[in-house]
């Protein structure tokens, strides 16, 4: 058998036995020359360990500090605009169910209607936006989370409304339908905002 | 060194930082010192390898800033399963490769500049290991140094750098081909 190549010498310091190791192996326990080989290969290894650590010419933390404010500054005014979204969606709902106690009865279902045709048409918004494909940062999928779990909760009030007696009905399902209205319209401003922000 | 409470390990090579738990919790509530102490703590590892890595010393330096803006953004996904300074290290590593990449050092540059700087009539030539280690290719350089000095596997490499496992043992093993060569230590014929 030939000497060992450098490949060969470089597989024998791998863990794992790949085909062919064993003969190699068997090799470099009875080749002097190979033994040689592998101890400079081994030297040369800790010599390139050895060497000593490059220093960096000046010193960076000020940048970095500076770096790290303007970016905390970012993330506060960030996570400042996302609850006053929050906050303003709540507003919105309880005007809404406010409102939709003094209306008499046929008004109250044309609001019913419109208030229907406003909510597909911000769920067509979201849809055309498709946030789902988007890369998202935590803070706008938690506030866009908790606004999807409470149109899940309408929803789910929505049927159990529907269920009544049509007398006293619409003024929940009108209201109902408001705040439907009002969370659509905080989780678009949700996810436009963070479009801007990322410059989408 | 010691002052800052940080000491290598000769054996492993390895930065351990004291008290990293607490400095971590107060790095992680946002605390600026807390992050002052990790840069003065791993600023020299994680420049001499930006630096063995990439070509000039202000990339290098861009590295540097970079890995650690991305170490104080990203502290929350540390979770502590390993060494603190491998979390660091690895940050650093992916930042001088994706420098690489960014500036274009490709194989055909490699080539080309073999052969502007390794020509033919070398093979008498003997330099010290510093300077054979600058003098070779981009990407030898920095499988060379990530494997034997760094201790990342194959596999760890290939996924940093986006290539096959085949592709970092053959870049290896060029490094220590024109190692041995320009060092004078290639085996008698």
């Amino acid at each position: 058998m030939s000497h060992l190549t450098l490949e060969q010498l470089l597989q024998l310091r791998e863990p794992g036995l790949e085909p062919g190791v064993f003969s190699l192996r068997a090799h470099l326990a009875q080749c002097a020359q190979c033994q040689m080989e592998a101890s400079r290969l081994d030297q040369r290894s800790a010599r390139l360990r050895a060497l000593p650590a490059l220093r960096p010419a000046r010193d960076h933390w000020s940048a970095l500090e500076q770096q790290f404010k303007v970016e905390r500054r970012r993330r506060w005014l960030r996570r400042v605009s996302l609850i006053g979204l929050a906050a303003a969606a709540g507003f919105a709902l309880m005007l809404a169910i406010r409102s939709a106690n003094h209306l008499p009865g046929p008004s109250k279902q044309l609001a019913i209607d419109e208030a229907m045709a406003r909510s597909r048409q911000l769920e067509q918004l979201i849809q055309s936006y498709n946030p789902d494909a988007r890369v998202t940062d935590g803070r706008t999928v938690r506030v866009a989370g908790e606004l999807e779990d409470r149109i899940a909760l309408v929803d789910e009030e929505l049927e159990a409304a529907n269920r009544l007696d049509p007398r006293g009905r619409d003024a929940q399902v009108l209201g109902l339908w408001r705040q439907r209205v009002g969370l659509l319209n905080a989780l678009v401003d949700v996810h436009m905002t963070r479009a801007s922000a990322v410059g989408y | 060194m010691q002052g800052l409470g940080i000491f290598q390990s000769a054996m492993t090579d390895t930065y351990v930082l004291a008290d990293a738990p607490a400095l971590l919790a107060r790095a992680r509530a946002g605390d600026l010192t807390a992050f002052e102490q990790v840069y003065r703590a791993y600023e020299v590892p994680v420049y001499n390898l930006a630096r063995r890595i990439c070509r000039t010393v202000e990339d290098a330096e861009d590295v540097l800033q970079e890995t650690f803006f991305e170490v104080c953004r990203s502290i929350h996904q540390y979770r502590g399963d390993g060494s603190l300074w491998g979390w660091v290290r690895t940050i650093a590593a992916s930042k001088a490769l994706m420098r690489l990449r960014r500036n274009k050092y490709r194989d055909a540059d490699e080539f080309e500049e073999e052969l502007h700087r390794a020509p033919r009539s070398d093979s008498g030539l003997r330099m010290d290991l510093e300077a054979a280690l600058e003098r070779l290719p981009e990407t030898s350089r920095a499988v060379v140094w990530l494997h034997d000095v760094e201790g990342y596997t194959h596999e760890e490499i290939a996924g940093m750098m986006g290539k096959t496992v085949s592709f970092s043992k053959s870049q290896l093993a060029r490094a220590h081909t024109r190692l041995r060569r320009w060092l004078g230590e290639e085996p008698a014929a």
